[in-house]
């Protein structure tokens, strides 16, 4: 299943911009990690970010998701500031992450971890639990179920639900993420390089796994990647980041044109 | 096989190091008169003479043929008995001038440590006693598993039955039961023929319990739900009269014990929640007992500087609310703290705490080095009646009121740890920005393990306050926050069932030996160190978490990622839900 | 760690704290300086003790900070390392001080350089032994454990270490032996000096440098400052990280020892607990200055010192506290409980860039 760019645009142009960063810098000790970066992505799409080893992805997705803020500049999601706002408020906003290192709560089980990803949708505080006040029970069923159907949806069998999250292999370990990440019903999933360290066929499986993600739970979607196949073949959007900075933006096929990314990225590759 | 045997030696050296030491440390000495089985057996040569057995049984837990494996496990024993030997006779070269250095090298350390004999002789038999026992602790793992269960039980069985001996021999004079105490015991150990008999049936039990156990297991299993639901509550039933009866059965030194053991698992409950569960390592946890124990004391004492003398549970309430203030108090500056800062920072709180109390400045409340004294009992001034029991007194009036807060504590830990706040704790303990970055507010879920911590500790010293029915700040020292530390870390981290483990192990065990209590602290840091290097889960690790380890084993060979006909190529199912 | 920009109930208690402790310490100091409860020899007494206590401080904190920058771990049973010296030392001390039946004068104080040269040198390799044997059993097992195991394991460590102690040579209160040249004060520009204080200021100053010449100069000291950067990058390059980190303690262990005896000089009891506070202390010294730094746990010994012996005075005389002095350990740690909380980095260091 491939996305039709055509359709996306239309999109865009009827439903807007969910998450918008203007004239985003951030400085660690004097050193430029990112500079004056304006980028958004339009609701329903999948936008990648792309660009050399150091060149600052990284950090601007920590600005989105608010751990770290930025030194200057400002991000709004769905019309609200969150340019300084907590990690767990971003959260709470809807915005949910997967992380390049798999950072799985590894100590607890499969379950549990999907389990604690809904945390922000759900509000049992803890002496409603120890007295099981009603609604409790419901609750906690409803998180369980809930959390079974994200396990089924990205693919990991029903019976490793019980295995601690660090016993899984490599693969699901990575699928285990997205699914705690979809448990708090994102509104923009962001994915950090989700088929890092994946092969060829799992890579595939996957990239068509996040095409499908955005039609059936109405999710828009923030890529980082590595692997230019993975962007190019999902992506309405790309944006360039070379030093920090915002070198190119735009479709797929207009990128692969750029002469400046190809010099600043592609380079090799494309004269190969 | 040199690489063997050299194995071996290091081995031997090793044994006959860790024998010198227990016997310079003072631990042979100290058990030498207490006797195992009279007139043959002491619980000292048994410290003494164990490494020997153990390091046997180390060295022939290795592939190889059985009358290799045998000759490795005696080789290295008579090589630790032979360095032993060499120490003991170098001490008594150096005597007496080595006793202004090493306390407990003295002649009845060695007259004991070479059975009586002088020390050629004995240095000679102590080297043929590591031959035998080597080769006796190589057998071990030769034999069939059933048979090694069976030796080991029984061992444990006549060890425990002369260890009790105190405890039971006043029961059964109490039913005025005298031939079977003069058949049993003399001279504080079992008699011969009574160790036989008692080996023979832990034998009986170690050999019989696991497959019969099994077999519960298994028809339980097969019952239907309605059958398991009644044996749950007979079960449940069951524990609850033990626990309510034990006090009658066992008598009042016992019940002391118990008594000291329930705040252990009350206090390890709290800490469980701020360690175990929350990932917060908190060295001042004393801080909290001592708080809970001022406060009963303030407000109930009518000696104290409050002098108003409020009734136990009046007060209580109001101790728990002050505590959980403390600890949010405390907590909110340490937030941000990295995980081993937070421990000292806390740490040292808690020093600062009982330097407070102990403080002239503060004398006009705390009492100063005096501390506090005439608190009134927990419940009519220590005697009550509690139908079906009959009259409480003595320790046992603690008893039922500290083990209903262990079981109030129990419920509220074992409550929360499956639930929401439960599962962002151990989120939070896995990974802080993670946990952050899903949504959990950790400085609130911080400040509630804190509070909950201090509230559950402070329950502690409000028990204790009422029991000894005085304070002195002397009690509240870092040593008490690291023996709660050490019954955690036994028992399991986060292990409910674990704390109450550790605290009978750590706190009850001691008690049964008087002179144990000096090497206690000594046993605790071994513990320690010990649980961290092989068995960081502890003892009695979560229920979940074991069986999650043992369903994982099954399945590993059939392991083939990537081909899974469910992997995300199947059509995603869920429907979106509402954000 | 500054991530949550806008003001919360933290933030709050945090400048409640600030401001409180700097209106206590203001009000204290002016309250006893205006009162003049004491002379101006007084406090300087009070400060000469401090800097003799802090640089005993200052050696047994370079210890902390040595591990910390190889290990990244805080070695709880330090303090215990330096306990050990100490007591060792004690019996080489008494072996040597008792009389000559001829001359009726003790080995120690007809030689008392080479005496002190003596017990220096067992309390320090006995104390280095124990380091090493610490790192090689409990430690070494748990390199890639995280982070708070080792922690825990340190803190059974040193409970088994005292109280190893306190089984083979008693629970008793053993009594240095003093040198007769040692005793009285000597005048330093007109200044009345403790002769015991001045040669453990001299003493740790020498240990100290010898200390910094070794890590900054010497091939073993550049081993150990890479393996403090960086281990992989360290053994990529050739370096025996293992056999660096043993150095390490060893190093550790040896300053510890030699901080035992000096400690041993303005405090001549010994006792198998006596490791604790000491410890504890020196570990906020390490703080202080910033945990890694050598030359931060220098400074940060010394202030500590000073601060622990002048600040209880200072602040608490004013209010009128009976016995403020009882209350020095309450500073100490009211010190750690700040400094940790509000400059974790140290008073010399800088943030970590994040």
């Amino acid at each position: 299943m491939t996305v039709s760019t055509a359709d996306s645009t239309e999109q865009v142009e009827a439903q807007g911009i969910l998450l918008e960063a203007r004239g985003v810098t951030k400085q660690f000790e004097g050193l430029v990690a990112n500079r004056e970066i304006d980028f958004n992505i339009p609701r329903h799409s999948i936008v990648s970010i792309i660009g050399p080893n150091g060149a600052g992805k990284t950090t601007f997705f920590n600005q989105l998701s608010g751990i770290y803020h930025p030194t200057s500049g400002q991000i709004t999601l769905d019309g609200i500031d969150i340019t300084n706002v907590a990690p767990h408020q971003v959260a709470e906003l809807g915005v949910a992450r997967t992380y390049q290192n798999i950072r799985l709560f590894q100590n607890m089980t499969v379950l549990a971890n999907v389990m604690v990803g809904r945390h922000v949708r759900s509000s049992g505080a803890w002496f409603a639990s120890v007295f099981r006040l009603p609604g409790i029970r419901h609750e906690e069923e409803a998180i369980e179920e809930r959390s079974f159907e994200l396990l089924e949806l990205v693919g990991i069998r029903r019976r490793r639900a019980h295995e601690l999250a660090k016993n899984l292999p490599y693969g699901d370990q990575r699928r285990l993420e997205v699914a705690r990440a979809l448990a708090s019903d994102p509104v923009l999933l962001l994915l950090d390089e989700p088929t890092a360290g994946m092969n060829p066929r799992e890579t595939r499986r996957m990239t068509e796994f996040i095409g499908r993600l955005r039609h059936d739970l109405h999710l828009t979607i923030l890529l980082i990647e590595h692997d230019m196949k993975v962007v190019m073949g999902v992506s309405e959007r790309i944006t360039v980041l070379d030093y920090g900075e915002k070198i190119a933006e735009g479709t797929p096929e207009e990128i692969r044109a750029n002469p400046r990314v190809i010099e600043a990225y592609l380079g090799k590759q494309a004269t190969a | 096989m040199m690489a063997v045997l050299r194995r071996a030696a290091v081995a031997g050296l090793v044994v006959g190091l860790v024998m010198l030491y227990l016997a310079g440390v003072g631990l042979i000495g100290a058990f030498a008169d207490r006797h195992v089985v009279t007139e043959y057996l002491s619980l000292g040569q048994l410290m003494l003479l164990a490494p020997l057995l153990i390091g046997g049984f180390a060295m022939a837990r290795q592939a190889g043929s059985v009358v290799r494996r045998l000759s490795i496990g005696a080789f290295a024993g008579g090589m630790g008995g032979a360095v032993f030997a060499l120490g003991i006779l170098v001490v008594v070269a150096l005597s007496p001038g080595i006793r202004g250095v090493f306390i407990r090298a003295n002649s009845e350390l060695v007259s004991f440590v070479f059975f009586g004999l002088d020390p050629g002789l004995g240095a000679l038999l102590m080297v043929g006693s590591g031959l035998g026992l080597g080769l006796a602790g190589a057998s071990l793992p030769v034999v069939p598993p059933t048979v090694r269960r069976g030796l080991l039980t029984g061992a444990a069985g006549v060890v425990l039955m002369s260890m009790l001996e105190p405890f039971v021999r006043p029961r059964l004079t109490e039913f005025d039961l005298h031939d079977v105490v003069r058949f049993l015991y003399q001279a504080g150990g079992l008699l011969p023929l009574a160790a036989l008999i008692v080996f023979g049936v832990s034998v009986l039990l170690g050999v019989v319990w696991r497959p019969a156990r099994t077999e519960v297991q298994r028809r339980f299993a097969a019952a239907d739900p309605g059958a398991q639901r009644v044996g749950r509550w007979i079960a449940a039933l069951l524990l609850i009269s033990f626990i309510a009866t034990l006090p009658q059965l066992t008598g009042v030194f016992i019940t002391q014990v118990l008594v000291l053991v329930g705040l252990y698992v009350l206090l390890g409950l709290g800490l469980n929640i701020v360690v175990g569960y929350a990932g917060l390592l908190d060295l001042g946890y004393v801080a909290f007992y001592a708080v809970g124990a001022y406060f009963t004391a303030l407000l109930t004492s009518p000696t104290s500087s409050l002098g108003i003398g409020l009734n136990f549970w009046v007060a209580l309430p109001l101790v728990v609310l002050g505590s959980a203030m403390i600890g949010l108090f405390i907590g909110a500056p340490v937030l941000r703290l990295r995980g081993d800062y937070l421990a000292i920072v806390t740490l040292g709180f808690g020093e600062i705490a009982r330097v407070l109390f102990l403080s002239d400045a503060l004398e006009p409340w705390f009492g100063g080095v005096q501390g506090i004294l005439s608190i009134p009992d927990i419940i009519d001034e220590g005697r009550y009646t509690i139908p079906l029991l009959g009259e409480i007194s003595g320790p046992a009036a603690t008893y039922y009121p500290l083990v209903a807060f262990c079981a109030v504590a129990a419920f509220v830990a074992w409550r929360l740890k499956y639930s929401r706040t439960g599962r962002a704790w151990n989120a939070m303990r896995e990974d802080e920005d993670v946990a952050q970055a899903t949504g959990i507010n950790i400085v609130n879920y911080k400040l509630l393990a804190f509070a909950m911590g201090a509230a559950i500790g402070c329950l502690g010293g409000a028990i204790f306050a009422t029991h000894l029915e005085s304070v002195f700040p002397g009690t509240f020292n870092v040593l008490v926050s690291i023996t709660v530390l050490a019954v955690v870390i036994l028992g399991g981290m986060g292990s409910i069932p674990g704390v109450v483990f550790g605290s009978l192990a750590l706190i009850g065990l001691p008690e049964l030996l008087r002179e144990f209590a000096e090497f206690k602290l000594l046993v605790y840091g071994g513990v320690v160190v010990l649980m961290m290097i092989l068995r960081p889960e502890g003892f009695v690790p979560d229920v979940t978490r074991r069986r999650e380890l043992h369903e994982a084993e099954p399945e590993e060979e059939e392991e083939d990622e990537g081909d899974n006909p469910e992997s995300p190529e199947a059509t995603p199912t869920a429907a979106p839900s509402p954000a | 760690m500054r991530r949550i920009r806008r003001v919360s109930l933290v933030d709050v208690v945090l400048w409640g704290i600030r401001i409180g402790v700097v209106i206590f310490v203001a009000v204290g100091t002016y309250l006893t300086l205006s009162d003049g409860l004491l002379a101006g020899e007084n406090w300087r007494d009070l400060l000469i003790f401090g800097i003799a206590q802090g640089s005993v401080y200052a050696l047994i904190a370079l210890g902390y900070t040595l591990v910390y920058g190889v290990l990244l771990m805080i070695n709880f049973a330090h303090g215990d390392v330096f306990m050990f010296g100490a007591m060792t030392g004690f019996f080489t001390a008494n072996a040597l001080a008792a009389p000559d039946p001829n001359t009726g004068i003790s080995p120690l104080n007809a030689n008392p350089v080479f005496g002190m040269a003596l017990v220096l040198a067992t309390a320090m390799l006995s104390a280095m032994m124990v380091a090493i044997l610490l790192e090689r059993l409990a430690y070494r097992p748990l390199r890639r454990a995280p982070r708070l195991v080792p922690l825990i394991t340190a803190i059974g460590a040193s409970l088994f270490i005292s109280n190893s102690v306190r089984g083979l040579y008693g629970e008793r209160v053993l009594g240095y032996p003093q040198l007769d040249i040692l005793r009285g004060t000597f005048d330093l520009f007109g200044i009345p000096v403790l002769k015991t204080q001045a040669v453990v200021i001299v003493g740790a100053a020498l240990t100290m440098m010898l200390l910094y010449w070794f890590v900054e100069r010497t091939r073993t000291g550049r081993a150990m400052r890479a393996v403090s950067e960086n281990k992989d990058t360290a053994a990529l390059m050739g370096i025996d990280v293992d056999r660096t980190i043993t150095i390490t303690f060893a190093v550790g262990g040896m300053l510890a020892g030699a901080a035992g005896v000096l400690y041993a000089i303005v405090f001549p009891q010994v006792h198998w607990f006596m490791g604790f506070l000491p410890g504890i202390k020196a570990f906020t010294a390490a703080v202080l200055g910033g945990i890694g730094n050598i030359v931060g746990a220098m400074l940060g010994g010394v202030s500590l010192g000073i601060l622990e012996s002048v600040a209880p005075n200072l602040l608490l005389l004013g209010f009128g506290v009976p016995s403020p002095n009882q209350l020095r350990d309450v500073v100490a740690f009211s010190v750690l409980v700040l400094v940790l909380i509000f400059r974790p980095y140290g008073l010399f260091g800088r943030p970590e860039g994040k």
